[in-house]
């Protein structure tokens, strides 16, 4: 048997031993008295809200295979011909009204998502490491302003930033928007509380009685223990640049920089007024590529961030 | 000091007695503290550069004023006052107040209902739900806002359509009365299953044997939910609260989207970071938009610490 095949065996069987682990968790429905169809009523509402929130979803998907005039003309949730898919998709990689091209868009998003994200990622590890386990002059009164960092998001410094960019030159430039994406309070504080419950102290004063230095501490010991939070982190503040939407709607004036957000909007402004330009079927299938990577991303990674959203509500 | 005392081996640490071993102990502190420091630099060189630092700048800036002739001049408070007069930009900050004021509380509703139903697991396929529910935070708001204009379109949408099947004529949802509503939601689409899952996963903290003592007690399910469930998730709901009215507080993406789909409506200070970013970007104000922005931060900061006074006051009880 292969190394990999033995790895996924492996893997299955911890998942299938974490579903039992769950289902003995949990009291049987039995034992709470519910009445007789109470189990059928409550799925029934389950499903009605997993129709709405699948609606737009749906809606894209269908009317991605679309024409303009079909996307306004035919019933929303069901297919039309021609069938389109391929003509627009095609019309991705074409600059088509002057606005900028799609698949350009898209590669900067990644490249920004990537970058901020990974920034962000270290920046919060090495920071709430640094803060929970390690006390120093001044430590709390910077913790105390990164907190209140919390409370002051990149919308509202986006027009700060842009009136100190204009004086150190980065308007257009891809640093005033990485930059920005890397200082993410949230993530150093989720880091802070993860150290806190999962690195005991004793730990790394054993490690530090063997004689290993702070770096190796971290390194060897504290690192691997972070993985599931840094992972939420990360999850975090990639979906956060990805998402972002008003600091490169300032910062940018060239289209070549444009993440997918700011063109998408800048598409949805000129698709009623672009005339033969047929936007509208490029707005609906653009919508569905920024967030197919997306979901599958979180799907991917589900099991990393479940517990680490909470942590935030815990601990102090 | 604590850390010291559990580690009696240590080669720096001996029972503090003479002061040539208080003198040792005190040089490992500072060692320590010396590489904690080296741990959040780079955190907090960023934090500056990108937070601090154009915040303050924002600051100076909102002190003074340019004019066409005559140049740029400190001006001290004309900016700060001509925000706090401005009819508009308030009209702006009760619009998103009202906004959240509504969305919050029945999002949170509706995200705890169906927490609690995932975690006492009384309904069929709950793990396919809750991955449902959550699809909506992956998708970025810019994306999410074309999509619902889509489907709200005043002439073409699909939901238009529905009101006009079930005999409500020329209804348009993204009129003047309904434009919050509308965004409201959307809202409520883009966040409730984000909340349900942090919802979920602090009712799955909640100890089980509390529970089944309750249970054997006959304690019928909804006291269990209300009297058992909720106050011990409380501080969950608690930062949800918070984080939200963060967001709604700073309402902009779906309005300027909506505003696409149904010209006229949103206007250019509809809210406060629509009229922020009106007049320092597209008008070149930028003192007074720096102004405004600072008022909106201090309105912002003002009702968080409100609500942290507020929980802080429920926990003397």
């Amino acid at each position: 048997m292969s190394a990999a095949a033995m790895n996924s065996q492996t893997r299955r069987e911890r998942r299938r031993r974490e579903r039992l682990v769950e289902r003995d968790a949990a009291i049987p429905v039995e034992l709470y008295g519910l009445k007789r169809g109470t189990v059928t009523a409550l799925t029934t509402c389950c499903v009605l809200f997993a129709l709405f929130t699948l609606a737009p979803v749906v809606w894209v998907i269908i009317n991605s295979t679309k024409t303009q005039s079909n996307i306004f003309g035919s019933f929303g949730f069901w297919f039309a011909s021609p069938f389109e898919f391929f003509h627009t998709f095609a019309n991705l990689f074409r600059d088509i009204d002057g606005d900028g091209t799609y698949a350009n868009w898209f590669l900067n998003t990644v490249l920004y998502s990537l970058s901020g994200g990974i920034g962000a990622t270290v920046l919060a590890v090495l920071g709430g490491y640094g803060f929970a386990r390690f006390e120093f002059r001044g430590s709390k009164a910077f913790f105390a302003i990164i907190i209140a960092g919390l409370l002051v998001p990149i919308t509202l410094v986006a027009v700060p930033l842009y009136l100190a960019y204009a004086k150190v030159h980065l308007i257009n430039s891809v640093w005033g928007m990485i930059l920005p994406s890397m200082v993410v309070p949230v993530g150093l504080y989720l880091m802070r509380t993860y150290v806190e419950l999962s690195i005991p102290r004793e730990l790394i004063d054993a490690a530090r009685i063997d004689g290993a230095s702070e770096l190796r501490i971290f390194l060897r010991i504290a690192l691997p223990l972070m993985v599931p939070g840094l992972m939420t982190v990360l999850l975090l503040s990639v979906a956060g640049t990805w998402n972002n939407y008003i600091l490169p709607l300032i910062i940018f004036s060239n289209n070549q920089l444009f993440p997918v957000t700011v063109g998408m909007g800048l598409w949805s402004q000129h698709a009623g007024n672009s005339g033969d330009a047929n936007l509208y079927p490029l707005l609906v299938l653009g919508g569905l590529v920024t967030i197919v990577p997306m979901i599958a991303l979180f799907a991917l990674l589900q099991r990393y961030w479940r517990g680490g959203l909470l942590l935030g509500s815990v601990a102090n | 000091m604590s850390e010291t005392a559990l580690r009696p081996s240590a080669p720096a640490v001996t029972p503090p007695s003479t002061p040539g071993k208080r003198r040792r102990r005190s040089a490992y502190a500072r060692r320590q503290g010396r590489a904690g420091l080296a741990f959040v630099t780079p955190f907090m060189i960023i934090f500056t550069l990108i937070m601090i630092a154009p915040l303050g700048y924002a600051v100076y800036q909102s002190l003074y004023t340019t004019k066409l002739i005559g140049g740029t001049s400190f001006s001290g408070f004309a900016n700060y006052s001509t925000v706090l007069q401005s009819g508009d930009f308030w009209d702006g900050v009760i619009r998103v107040i009202i906004f959240g004021g509504i969305q919050i509380p029945v999002m949170l509703a509706i995200a705890f209902f169906f927490a609690t139903i995932f975690d006492l697991g009384v309904a069929r396929w709950g793990p396919l739900f809750r991955a449902v529910y959550f699809i909506p935070f992956a998708v970025p708001i810019v994306v999410s806002s074309v999509m619902w204009g889509f489907l709200l379109d005043p002439a073409y949408g699909p939901f238009n359509h529905l009101m006009n099947a079930i005999g409500f004529h020329n209804f348009n949802w993204l009129s003047g009365n309904l434009m919050i509503p509308s965004i409201i939601i959307i809202a409520i689409w883009e966040w409730t299953g984000y909340n349900c899952i942090i919802l979920y996963t602090a009712l799955k903290s909640v100890p089980r044997d509390v529970i089944e003592a309750a249970i054997l007690d006959d304690t019928p399910l909804w006291r269990i939910i209300v009297r058992i469930k909720l106050p011990m998730v409380r501080p969950a709901i608690i930062m949800l609260v918070f984080i939200n009215t963060i967001g709604a507080m700073q309402l902009f993406i779906e309005p300027t989207i909506l505003n696409n789909y149904q010209a006229g409506v949103v206007t250019n200070t509809w809210t406060p970071v629509i009229d922020i970013y009106s007049t320092a970007i597209s008008n070149g104000q930028y003192q007074l938009g720096a102004a405004m922005a600072v008022v909106l931060a201090v309105i912002i900061v003002a009702i968080s610490v409100a609500s942290l006074g507020f929980r802080g006051r429920r926990r003397e009880q």
